[in-house]
């Protein structure tokens, strides 16, 4: 096992060694001046030319490669264009709002899902099955922009429950630190983005749960239990739910694929202040160092989480063959 | 007429489809979709940008339907019967290539991945690891905001990202049908290697190709809706993304329902009834899946 996570480590930095690589190049080689890229054109001839001999671009695109990956090592990502603050204080600044409500919404699909789908397997085939399951894959069908437009035009505008968006309400004393996240003020806000990205992410937990379950309850082991005379109750969530979860935990890689298209247009719609809002501002005003920041951050949490999925698969079954894929 | 293989090809997949209610409803969908697709601008009443004037010579803003704009118009008085039409064919262009030439590299990559195996197969799925690494919308925005709006650029986009998926199972199926006796008593007659992929080995994982295609195609109109909605969508062509990307800017949500409405009903419609479709073909790609 020692062997198996140790190659899935190296392969990770080869990912992440390969996407900063297509990064680099695809800045490169747009149209036009490759340098008006990384340099503001809006500068002054002496400043652009001091940043130039700063950043490499006045030399072959080898040595600027290798520039490029020791700035990215040093955390030197540039200046942004608009505000020409650092590129690693604004995204570090982001970075944890996208986590919280990223984590928030997995938190409430998994506890959900995984819910609904033991009691999907237990009344299979009746309406607490049939009417999940079309919902679910409808809401899956419906780019969270929908489901997120929906959710605002009936409960902020019509009802007025819930703040159209943002993070804290405008003149709310800040609390510093962790209590942030703790506020009532923040976690009013925090509920349509969750619920919005939950029910965008729902299908494939419940589902995969559901037909897992099935699964497991034709097995040896789960008639015995019931021999044993158990409670119902008892075998679905002693027995066979623990046996079930484990293919959850296989497709959570998908629900990763998912998960970060949906956080870009969830903080959109609801103007959450974090890394994929800034993607998309950096992106339209041509900002580029941001969205190349922004954009190498989000492939890192993305891989990171793809390497996290894959160790607790071979963790929770031992079963699979190691080295082996 | 048809060529005899093809017939008998349609008329498979018309009895796997037709098996399944959920499957039925999703090809019809489907085929009305292409079909609006195909004549849509033709028979739209207006031009989709253009600003229209109601009976008394005023700008007709923001009407709600009615029997003189069926569907509404929106806050520039643009008809969005119209606008729908016309945005049903870039979305049904943009589906049917890009689903298609992902599903193509897809297939190939895995095939030739799954039946080659040794450093081959290493190097393939390194390479499909590190695509995995891309965050999809992320990668579309910035490839757009680099190259510029437009409809083939988003294409592209989508295409190099979407085949993923499919390579991965693809190449899973493979290797199990590659062991099976069929396989191994062609080779022995000395078929090529060629001809075994894809006369032996790939009308075994038609199904599960089909099934493939159908997401593709899904997760193209998703990712384009979405790249549109944020403002990446090509501006000559308009989507349904595009259409509720003018209405989220022009802050007019909090009235216009209608606006909102028909895209969003339309994404779901065809997003679904692609869903509805590929289950239809999980349960012959996946047999365990029939007796539940």
């Amino acid at each position: 096992m020692r062997e198996y996570i140790v190659r899935r480590l190296l392969y990770t930095l080869m990912t992440l060694f390969a996407v900063a690589t297509i990064l680099f190049f695809l800045f490169r080689m747009l149209p036009g001046d490759p340098t008006a890229q990384v340099i503001s054109p809006a500068l002054d001839e002496v400043a652009q030319a001091r940043l130039k001999q700063a950043f490499g671009l006045d030399q072959p695109l080898h040595i600027q490669y290798l520039l490029y990956l020791k700035n990215l090592f040093a955390l030197d990502w540039g200046r942004s264009f608009t505000s020409s603050r650092k590129v690693f204080d604004i995204i570090q600044y982001r970075f944890w709002n996208t986590i919280f409500l990223m984590g928030a919404g997995m938190c409430l699909t998994l506890m959900v899902g995984i819910g609904m789908g033991m009691v999907m397997a237990w009344r299979r085939n009746g309406p607490l099955d049939l009417w999940p399951t079309l919902g679910s894959l409808i809401f899956q069908s419906a780019p969270p922009f929908i489901t997120g437009l929906l959710l605002l035009m009936i409960l902020s505008y019509r009802l007025d429950l819930f703040p159209t968006g943002g993070m804290r309400t405008p003149g709310v004393q800040l609390t510093q630190g962790m209590g942030l996240f703790l506020s009532w003020d923040f976690i009013h806000h925090l509920i349509l983005p969750t619920l919005t990205v939950s029910l965008y992410y729902l299908a494939t937990p419940m589902l995969i749960m559901r037909d897992s379950m099935l699964e497991v309850m034709g097995s040896d082991f789960i008639e015995l239990a019931r021999a044993k005379g158990l409670k119902p109750h008892v075998v679905m969530i002693r027995h066979a739910a623990r046996n079930a979860l484990l293919s959850v935990v296989t497709v959570s890689s998908i629900l990763v694929g998912f998960a970060i298209g949906g956080q870009v247009i969830v903080e959109q719609v609801f103007s959450w202040p974090g890394m994929g809002s800034l993607m998309v501002e950096a992106a339209s005003s041509h900002d580029y160092p941001v969205a190349q920041g922004t954009f190498l951050v989000l492939a890192i949490v993305v891989i990171f989480l793809n390497l996290l999925s894959d160790i607790s698969y071979c963790y929770l079954d031992p079963r699979i063959k190691l080295g082996d894929r | 007429m048809l060529p005899r293989g093809l017939k008998e090809f349609l008329a498979t997949q018309a009895r796997i489809i037709s098996r399944h209610k959920f499957g039925l409803f999703g090809a019809t969908v489907i085929l009305a979709f292409g079909i609006i697709g195909l004549i849509g601008p033709l028979v739209a009443p207006h031009g989709p940008w253009e600003s229209l004037r109601d009976a008394n010579g005023k700008l007709a803003i923001l009407r709600p339907p009615s029997s003189e704009f069926l569907l509404g118009t929106t806050s520039m008085g643009r008809d969005i019967l119209s606008q729908m039409l016309y945005a049903t064919r870039t979305t049904v262009i943009i589906g049917l290539v890009s689903g298609l030439i992902s599903i193509l590299i897809g297939a190939n990559i895995g095939l030739i991945s799954g039946y080659y195996g040794g450093r081959l197969d290493e190097v393939l799925m390194r390479f499909t690891d590190i695509i995995y690494g891309m965050p999809f919308l992320p990668f579309l925005i910035v490839l757009i905001a680099l190259f510029g709006r437009s409809l083939w650029f988003v294409i592209i986009a989508i295409c190099c990202i979407v085949w993923r998926t499919s390579a991965r199972v693809v190449r899973a199926q493979t290797l199990a049908i590659k062991q099976r006796q069929f396989v191994l008593a062609a080779k022995a007659r000395g078929c090529s290697n060629l001809r075994i992929i894809y006369r032996h080995i790939m009308p075994n994982i038609l199904p599960l190709l089909l099934l493939y295609t159908a997401f593709n195609i899904a997760w193209s109109v998703l990712a384009e809706a979405s790249a549109s909605f944020l403002g990446f969508g090509d501006p000559d062509n308009l989507s349904w993304g595009g259409m509720l990307y003018s209405l989220w800017i022009s802050g007019k949500i909090r009235t216009a329902w209608w606006w909102f409405a028909w895209p969003s009903i339309c994404i779901i419609l065809l997003v679904s009834a692609l869903v509805f479709v590929s289950r239809a073909y999980e349960e012959v790609a996946n047999p365990r899946l029939q007796q539940r």
